[in-house]
């Protein structure tokens, strides 16, 4: 929770220069999110999202995501991992730095200087990231929906199962995927991130976040503790998997 | 029966003879939905997608003293995901907004109440550069 980072980053800035919206995508709502937003008293604008509706409109599949919307209502940049500096977080046994001041010294950038930034990207750019999507990830958007609908009701059975089939549907959503996951505990879902992401990097290119494209900007291709990946932790896990040794 | 869209969550009305179909009142249609029914076909906003007179027959239909409107079928038509669980539907994304939207590079407009109780609509700040995060707690 970079908040009160972002409320730095939105005085030094200048409020009169620009509208600053945070949205807190959390099905459980004020009551998951509202305490962050208090102790970082922001005097931006702060919106709750129970439904995730800011992501499914924007097509963002992971938080934090953020857009750059110029005077005349257009997007200029659209990325995930959008932290505003270096964030550490605890993520089981272990921490995580991600982020540093790259994507804040672009943003002060574009804003104090609009189409002249470097970092607005072109007309091409832009169409190759806000690309169309297939038929399976438009149909997890209502599943999920559905899902966050059961939740709330307190239908847990029918919650998982529309949960689990949304998750299907888009397995690059790290947004239905965490929050499912969290319908069943913080700890449950933070074992399920570490599965997938294991499984993702063993297997596939893919990242947690793709990377922003701005110049010195701290990626990680996964939020995993940087022990995960020490030759002990992979000597062990081989061992549990009864794999031979790399060695 | 329940009707989700990104906008709205809405408790409406159902056809007792045919509960296989999402069929919505016509007077409860907008509400439920956000399209309505006009001389020129069946509109949201400055969309408007004619119907065709089997269809216009097929999917308006007399029942339980209201006029109803076969909206899944609609919806097939349009290419709008949609999925149901019992007596709850719940409706994707319209594609030809979609479309629009993407070939416009307008950022989606969305109208949301901030903590402070105030309305947020994206088309108000015109004017003014924005810039908009995500974040969780999970």
């Amino acid at each position: 929770m970079n908040l009160p980072v972002w409320q730095e980053l939105y005085e030094s800035i200048g409020p009169d220069r620009f509208e600053l919206i945070s949205v807190a995508e959390d099905s459980q709502g004020e009551a998951a999110a509202g305490k962050w937003f208090d102790r970082a008293k922001p005097t931006f604008r702060c919106i709750v999202d129970p439904t995730h509706r800011i992501s499914s409109l924007f097509g963002w599949v992971n938080v934090p995501s953020g857009a750059w919307i110029d005077e005349e209502g257009r997007i200029v940049r659209s990325n995930e991992g959008v932290f505003p500096d270096e964030t550490t977080i605890k993520f089981g046994l272990g921490k995580v730095r991600l982020g540093n001041d790259a994507f804040a010294h672009a943003t002060r950038d574009w804003i104090e200087r609009g189409p002249e930034s470097e970092f607005v990207w072109s007309a091409e750019e832009l169409a190759a990231h806000l690309k169309p999507v297939d038929d399976d990830t438009l149909l997890a958007e209502p599943t999920f929906k559905l899902a966050l609908h059961f939740e709330s009701a307190g239908d847990s059975e029918r919650a998982l199962r529309h949960f689990d089939a949304a998750q299907h549907l888009a397995p690059d959503n790290w947004n239905y995927h965490r929050q499912g996951w969290t319908h069943k505990g913080t700890v449950y879902a933070a074992l399920q991130v570490l599965k997938k992401s294991a499984y993702l990097r063993k297997n596939t290119d893919k990242n947690y976040y793709d990377p922003m494209e701005l110049p010195g900007e701290n990626h990680r291709r996964f939020t995993e503790p940087e022990w995960f990946w020490t030759p002990a932790v992979n000597g062990l896990k081989r061992l549990l998997r009864r794999e031979p040794s790399a060695a | 029966m329940i009707v989700l869209t990104s906008e709205s969550t809405s408790d409406i009305a159902q056809r007792s003879d045919d509960t296989d179909s999402l069929w919505v009142r016509v007077d409860q249609l907008k509400q439920a939905t956000g399209w309505q029914l006009k001389p020129e076909g069946v509109c949201l906003g400055e969309i408007c997608v004619p119907l065709f007179e089997p269809e216009r027959e097929a999917w308006i239909a007399d029942a339980d003293d209201w006029v109803w409107f076969c909206y899944s079928a609609f919806a097939d038509k349009i290419g709008q995901q949609h999925v149901r669980d019992g007596d709850v539907w719940s409706l994707g994304s319209v594609p030809e907004v979609r479309r629009m939207g993407l070939e416009s590079g307008l950022a989606p407009d969305f109208e949301m109440t901030d903590r402070n109780g105030d309305t947020v609509r994206l088309s108000d700040l015109r004017g003014r550069k924005v810039v908009l995060f995500t974040w969780a707690s999970w």
